[in-house]
């Protein structure tokens, strides 16, 4: 593997071409942002901790900070520390077979370790379960251990279609989100705010969807480890203008790396489909393996979870309860394998490379078969790699790499069309 | 039959229940599985099917890891590792209520790789004992009638229901009788054969478990024993699939006076109210039965009643069992042994179980290790 130092002039001037120059513009963002929060802990500005599939847009028109302990966790595995975090926890008699997020969140909130020096302080907690039943049970822990209130907004599985029932609940339950925020901050809900927030937050998602779709170019703009990066303000800040500038901004690069016809990898032979979240203390080696297969990662079925579709904007609040509610994990495996089918339909991929992942049950459980049904319906190979999202104790990386190198290199062969 | 006799059957069942499910189906009943005592049995029961409650096997997984990756539960890797080797084959079907994130994969896998005629799934809310969420447990528990009245082609009267409902109910004030003997008289009864009577009821027909638990009750009542020293102790946690626990525990000198079992006391807390619309009923009585930790209770705090219970029945030391895994369960281990510790003094001991794996040796190791520090030698 050759390092920069050995690159050629002309070897650097084209890495440095196909580098995505927005990456600086979300750092920039993201480390305002952190700053931004961290700076009000003890102040009477109110900080939420929110689960990243949680309903966030409230928060903002009611000018809380929104914290989000998944976005802290896929830090502190990048910076290769949640090892360490979760080591906290373990010691305090959390299992090692509990979600590594939720370890080394519980462990980063004891020692505020990590590469930030730990989140600021809650003053309460939103939950909301559409993406597993792990995260009340941690936002229980949570809860007991800062002593501050938790708002559960509970999203209950979706089996088919969405039933009235269920759009109810929701509903009901995101009156009682906007009441349970007056009472606590003490302010009162103001519509045309709110209706303002629910519209950027969606103009933000519909940017973000425009840019994930720029892969369906070949060659792809980007690889979907590079929107594992891009993804953090959809996720943390969305509601707000500076998201949408950002995004705005995005899309403009990849668009104009379309017209220019540059590719993220040098040279682009097999396009891939991501199931599952990053390896995130992986992030960087797989990387550069499949630069070096050729294969771009063009799309996945994490990122897209925050592409919102069909809202009303007249009736904000009960559209965004059912979006809510029918997200990619909060929903039965036909469904999933549909969305996965179309995925790899759109991107045209040559194969899936699914991460089954110890952490996260509702993500894994199932995929065996649904790389079943993938390969029945698509006619494509599919890998499925053993790995855990934040805690490399459970990794095996030259098992890993050689599995992936076999799955590519016998990726012509395989291919039977559909 | 003598009262022993009996007993000794019922440990028998829990031992091997399997085997029952072939007998079932020769005496004209029509089994379907459940695996989480959510279940609306009732509503089966009324349809004239029998609810039987899979519970693990400790085996060899052989067809269940094609679908099922190796950090899942025992649980459910052993349950369909039955299914998927036709060794349930007398079953009509299986309920599926989505309590934790395996179940509700478990339920789709199940659904497209076995070919049982029934399949029925039941979503609940996490959020228990609040007004917001009744609405929609109720209207699940009709959805469920439907699946139910739509795989038996005929309708389950209200009328019907009622009954079945009056049935359950006397089951659980049986159940709830024996208890009580149990931890006010365990000389008379001890641990191992009470949770013996009661789970023998997952594998058969419920009236006929009612016949056997008012008879065993009935003749314990006027028995007088002497009194025997064991070391009082609580067991907490999921499933017993096998009485091993309960019988080492025996063995060593000490007994389970009370338990906090999903196939023990959860499993009979709070009646369905028999005067009101039958689905109402069965779906406030879910909603604010005892909690399981795969749910957010408001009405209570989960160790708020296990302090309770412990003292209540003079238990000195708590046994969590849990399937290795289990997320609900691993998540609420720290808080309640912290409690245990700091507000009774009560120590606590954690053993985890992964069904294909099980060691009786190693058990007893820990179980008497454990004892021996509170009894302080
Ligand atoms: S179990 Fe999965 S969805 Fe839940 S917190 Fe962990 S990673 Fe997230
Ligand atoms: S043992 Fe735990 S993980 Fe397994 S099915 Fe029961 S609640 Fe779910």
């Amino acid at each position: 593997m050759s390092t920069d130092a050995d690159l050629s002039g002309r070897e650097k001037e084209d890495k440095e071409r196909r580098r995505i120059k927005s990456g600086g513009a979300m750092r920039e963002l993201m480390t305002k942002y952190y700053l931004e929060a961290k700076a009000a802990e003890g102040t009477d500005r109110h900080i939420a901790w929110i689960t990243s599939g949680g309903p966030v847009e409230p928060l903002i028109a009611f000018d809380v900070i929104p914290v989000y302990p998944e976005n802290h966790g896929a830090m502190c595995g990048a910076a290769h520390m949640n090892v360490e975090l979760c080591e906290v926890a373990e010691s305090r008699g959390f299992s090692r077979d509990l979600c590594s997020y939720a370890r080394g969140d519980i462990g980063s909130a004891v020692t505020k370790g990590g590469p930030i020096g730990g989140l600021p302080r809650p003053t309460f907690l939103v939950c909301c379960n559409n993406i597993c039943n792990t995260v009340f049970k941690w936002y229980e822990e949570l809860s007991r251990f800062f002593e501050v209130p938790l708002f559960i907004f509970d999203t209950p599985f979706v089996r088919g279609e969405l039933s009235f029932h269920h759009k109810d609940y929701s509903v009901r339950q995101m009156e009682e989100y906007i009441s349970f925020l007056e009472r606590i901050t003490g302010k009162e809900y103001d519509e045309a705010r709110f209706v303002d927030v629910a519209a950027k937050s969606l103009y933000a998602s519909s940017l973000w969807a425009q840019v994930l779709a720029c892969n369906e170019h070949k060659p792809a703009p980007m690889t979907c480890f590079d929107a594992f990066i891009l993804m953090a303000p959809i996720v943390t800040l969305r509601g707000t203008q500076e998201v949408v500038d950002f995004y705005q901004g995005l899309l403009k690069e990849m668009r104009e790396r379309i017209e220019r016809g540059i590719g993220i990898l040098p040279s682009e032979r097999y396009r891939l489909l991501w199931d599952n979240i990053p390896v995130w203390y992986e992030m960087r080696n797989l990387g550069r393996l499949f630069t070096e297969l050729e294969a771009c990662l063009v799309a996945d079925t994490y990122t897209s979870a925050w592409t919102f579709e069909g809202v009303d904007v007249e009736d904000p609040l009960a559209s965004m309860a059912a979006i809510y509610t029918e997200v990619y994990l909060n929903i039965n495996l036909e469904r999933m394998a549909e969305k996965i089918e179309s995925l790899a339909r759109r991107f045209d991929v040559d194969g899936m490379i699914m991460h089954s992942n110890r952490s996260c049950k509702p993500y894994s459980l199932g995929q065996y078969d649904l790389a079943k049904e993938f390969t029945r319906r698509t006619g494509k190979p599919t890998l499925i790699i053993e790995a855990d999202h934040t805690d490399s104790r459970w990794y095996n990386r030259s098992e890993v790499e050689t599995r992936i190198r076999d799955f590519v290199e016998n990726l012509l062969g395989e291919s039977v069309g559909v | 039959m003598g009262t022993q006799t009996m007993i000794d059957e019922c440990l028998e069942i829990w031992r091997d229940p399997y085997k029952e499910l072939s007998r079932l189906r020769e005496q004209g009943e029509r089994p379907v599985a459940f695996f989480c005592s959510y279940t609306p049995e009732e509503i089966l029961h009324a349809a004239g099917l029998t609810p039987v409650r899979l519970m693990g096997a400790a085996r060899t997984i052989g067809h269940a890891d094609a679908h099922l990756q190796a950090y899942c539960c025992s649980l459910a890797r052993t349950d369909l590792d039955m299914a998927l080797a036709g060794e349930l084959e007398s079953l009509e079907g299986a309920v599926f209520v989505q309590t934790c994130d395996t179940m509700m994969r478990l339920s789709d896998i199940w659904r497209r790789n076995t070919g049982f005629p029934f399949h029925g799934d039941l979503v609940l809310p996490i959020r228990m004992g609040e007004e917001i969420s009744l609405p929609f447990l109720v209207e699940e528990v009709h959805r469920f009638r439907e699946q139910v009245e739509a795989f038996v082609r005929h309708e389950i009267s209200d009328e019907a229901l009622r009954e079945s409902i009056r049935v359950y109910n006397r089951n659980r004030r049986l159940a709830d009788r024996l208890y009580r003997l149990r931890r006010e008289k365990p000389h008379v009864i001890d641990g191992l054969s009470a949770t013996a009577c009661l789970v023998v009821g997952f594998w058969m027909p419920r009236q006929a478990h009612n016949e056997i638990l008012q008879r065993i009750a009935e003749n314990l009542e006027s028995v007088e024993a002497e009194e025997v020293d064991r070391l009082p102790l609580l067991v907490s946690g999921s499933i017993c699939t096998t009485p091993d626990l309960f019988e080492l525990l025996l063995e060593l000198g000490a007994d389970v006076v009370d338990d906090d079992l999903c196939c023990g006391h959860r499993y009979f807390d709070a009646f369905a109210d028999e005067t009101v619309a039958p689905e109402d009923a069965l779906a406030k009585r879910m909603w604010e039965r005892v909690n399981c930790p795969a749910k957010h209770q408001c009405l209570e705090d989960r160790a708020e009643r296990l302090l309770w219970q412990v003292q209540a029945c003079g238990a000195r030391g708590v046994v969590f069992y849990l399937q290795s895994f289990c997320e609900p369960h691993l998540f609420d281990i720290p808080y309640l042994r912290k409690r245990l510790q700091e507000e009774l003094g009560v120590p606590s001991l954690v053993l985890e179980s992964e069904l294909q794996s099980f060691s009786r040796g190693q058990l007893r190791t820990r179980l008497q290790a454990f004892i021996e520090t509170i009894r302080g030698v």
